[in-house]
């Protein structure tokens, strides 16, 4: 129970955060002090974790283990309804099931191919931040976009636009 | 105003050349008659290719109207072929008899396309003292195998081949300064490094995303969009020693699509840290980037051209339109097109013409467009969608 608490509390810390650097992205602020005076939650570290070289790494796992993490449009924050599915990738990486994950960012059709690749890969930064929060080594976690490459949903509605603004999960 | 202003921008590039050459008077559409009745060609199919190639090239270039009466110039000589072929191509000016060009070509047969794109652009110089587009190759990215494979065109559409049969995902290819080689992100070893044809090892390949790769006019270094150190960031690369230098700290809002200024001084990018994607030009070395885009709300897929204008693509009243911006004057209009999307411009060589995508009913064809009157034409569609155009230099 006072693990479930701890949780939410990162949870809300971390949510907080993302949405106090977002209101102050037009300052052009130094987000390197912002992360270092204004840190809510004790890590300075977070989400400025170097990602792995790839040579040797698996390029892909299974995905059918976690549901996806789906996001609003144009957006890379984690919703608070969604957060559950990252809790249980945390939860199988941490007990040792798998020896890592590939966070996989996609985005909608709408847009440029070369800024939706950027914003898929936004996304699976945000899920990964999230992972390393939950106390998931950050050597455990890769991130990958596709961009719009590769949609889950080949319609073109909001519908399917919805169900294409994702990160999988790819467990190996 | 502004259209005044960036037709007179274009011609100053090629004043000094211009003095020197006869003004030929435009006819009342605002182009140049050229007659082409004169010129003779033998019965073989790779002569008369020739011809025609050559005729449509001119009427492309947007200078030109090709015709039989009332032209202001002449072109007059023969071509054949047999293994080889041989052009001799003279212009003259009609009203003083003046020869602008007289030349003599040797090609392959099989090349009679490559003949003619080449005359074409030489007989534009001769004429207009501008550089044409006739000869410039367009690399896309196509889908008629099923996947995203990397082909090539002449500018007028045709000898289209696939270049990469990597059976994966290529994204947003760029030429190489030289215009020998394309720069591109591809998915073949399953996370996106950045690619140049020739080369089976990656020009990037670090953790995470690497995209958007494009080469100085120098040819030293690379920009780039990595994620190496957490964000999407844009980022420049040595050639030579890999050395990285990061241009921008955004977290968490990224950046996309960086492309060269013609002195290699600056880049021009996409960057959402003001909340939506915008355009900003920052210098190679870094600094405080300065924002040009205001209105439209997304910009992307910005491109510099030579001719010293950037256009890109702005969403505005729901659609996707190609804009031309002056970075210096801080001027900037939209193309006129019709109802459906345009996105990914590119400048041709000519500084005149630019290539994009048009998507209507989900399917996306390459076409050009002219940014000063002419009509868009489609250069390849169908088989699938083809998108992400780049003009060789």
């Amino acid at each position: 129970m006072k693990n479930v608490i701890f949780k939410l509390f990162v949870f809300v810390a971390v949510a907080s955060s993302l949405a106090f650097i977002g209101g102050c992205r037009s300052k052009n602020a130094n987000d390197a002090d912002l992360y270092g005076s204004d840190n809510l939650y004790g890590d300075p570290l977070m989400g400025d974790m170097p990602l792995n070289d790839i040579d040797g790494l698996p390029a892909d796992g299974d995905r059918s283990v976690v549901d996806p993490v789906f996001f609003a449009y144009d957006s890379s924050q984690v919703n608070p309804e969604e957060a559950g599915k990252c809790e249980e990738v945390a939860q199988l990486l941490k007990k040792g099931k798998y020896q890592g994950v590939i966070s996989e960012g996609h985005g909608d059709e709408r847009g440029s191919r070369e800024y939706n690749l950027a914003l898929g890969e936004r996304r699976a930064l945000a899920v990964r931040d999230y992972l390393i929060s939950l106390g998931v080594d950050p050597t455990m976690v890769q991130t990958k976009s596709m961009g719009e490459e590769m949609p889950s949903d080949m319609g073109h509605d909001e519908g399917a636009w919805r169900k294409n603004r994702r990160v999988e999960f790819a467990l190996y | 105003m502004i259209r005044r202003l960036f037709i007179g921008t274009g011609t100053m590039a090629a004043a000094t050349t211009l003095a020197q050459r006869a003004v030929v008077e435009r006819a009342g559409s605002g182009k140049i008659g050229i007659n082409l009745a004169g010129y003779r060609t033998g019965s073989d199919t790779a002569s008369r290719t020739f011809l025609s190639v050559l005729k449509a090239d001119l009427n492309r270039s947007g200078h030109f109207s090709v015709t039989s009466t009332g032209a202001s110039v002449n072109v007059t000589g023969q071509v054949r072929a047999g293994s080889m072929m041989k052009a001799d191509v003279q212009v003259y000016k009609v009203s003083t008899r003046q020869r602008m060009l007289g030349k003599s070509y040797d090609a392959s047969a099989k090349a009679a396309r490559g003949l003619a794109h080449k005359v074409a652009d030489e007989i534009i110089y001769a004429v207009t003292g501008k550089k044409g587009m006739a000869s410039a190759k367009i690399a896309m990215v196509g889908n008629r195998t099923g996947r995203k494979e990397l082909y090539i065109c002449d500018a007028d559409g045709k000898n289209l081949r696939q270049i990469t049969k990597d059976r994966s995902i290529v994204v947003g290819p760029d030429w190489s300064p030289d215009g020998k080689n394309i720069v591109y992100t591809s998915y073949k070893r399953g996370y996106p490094n950045v690619y140049i044809t020739g080369r089976s090892k990656p020009l990037s390949s670090h953790g995470g995303l690497n995209a958007s790769g494009t080469i100085s006019p120098d040819g030293k270094s690379l920009a780039v969009i990595l994620s190496r150190d957490g964000n999407p960031e844009l980022y420049t690369k040595s050639l030579r020693t890999g050395r990285l230098k990061r241009l921008t700290r955004t977290r968490p809002g990224i950046e996309a699509s960086p492309c060269w200024s013609p002195d290699g001084n600056h880049i021009v990018y996409v960057s959402d840290s003001s909340g939506r994607p915008h355009i900003y030009i920052i210098s190679k070395d870094g600094g405080t980037p300065r924002r040009i885009s205001s209105s439209g709300t997304e910009n992307v897929a910005p491109d510099w051209g030579k001719n010293g204008y950037i256009t890109w693509c702005s969403r505005i009243g729901g659609k996707y339109r190609i804009v031309v911006g002056n970075p210096a004057a801080r001027t900037m209009r939209t193309l006129e097109t019709d109802w459906a999307d345009y996105e990914d411009p590119h400048w041709a060589p000519d500084g005149r013409h630019i290539v994009c995508s048009r998507t209507s009913n989900y399917r996306s064809a390459i076409y050009l467009l002219d940014t000063l009157k002419d009509s868009p034409v489609a250069l390849i569609s169908g088989s699938g969608d083809w998108y992400s155009p780049a003009v060789s230099p």
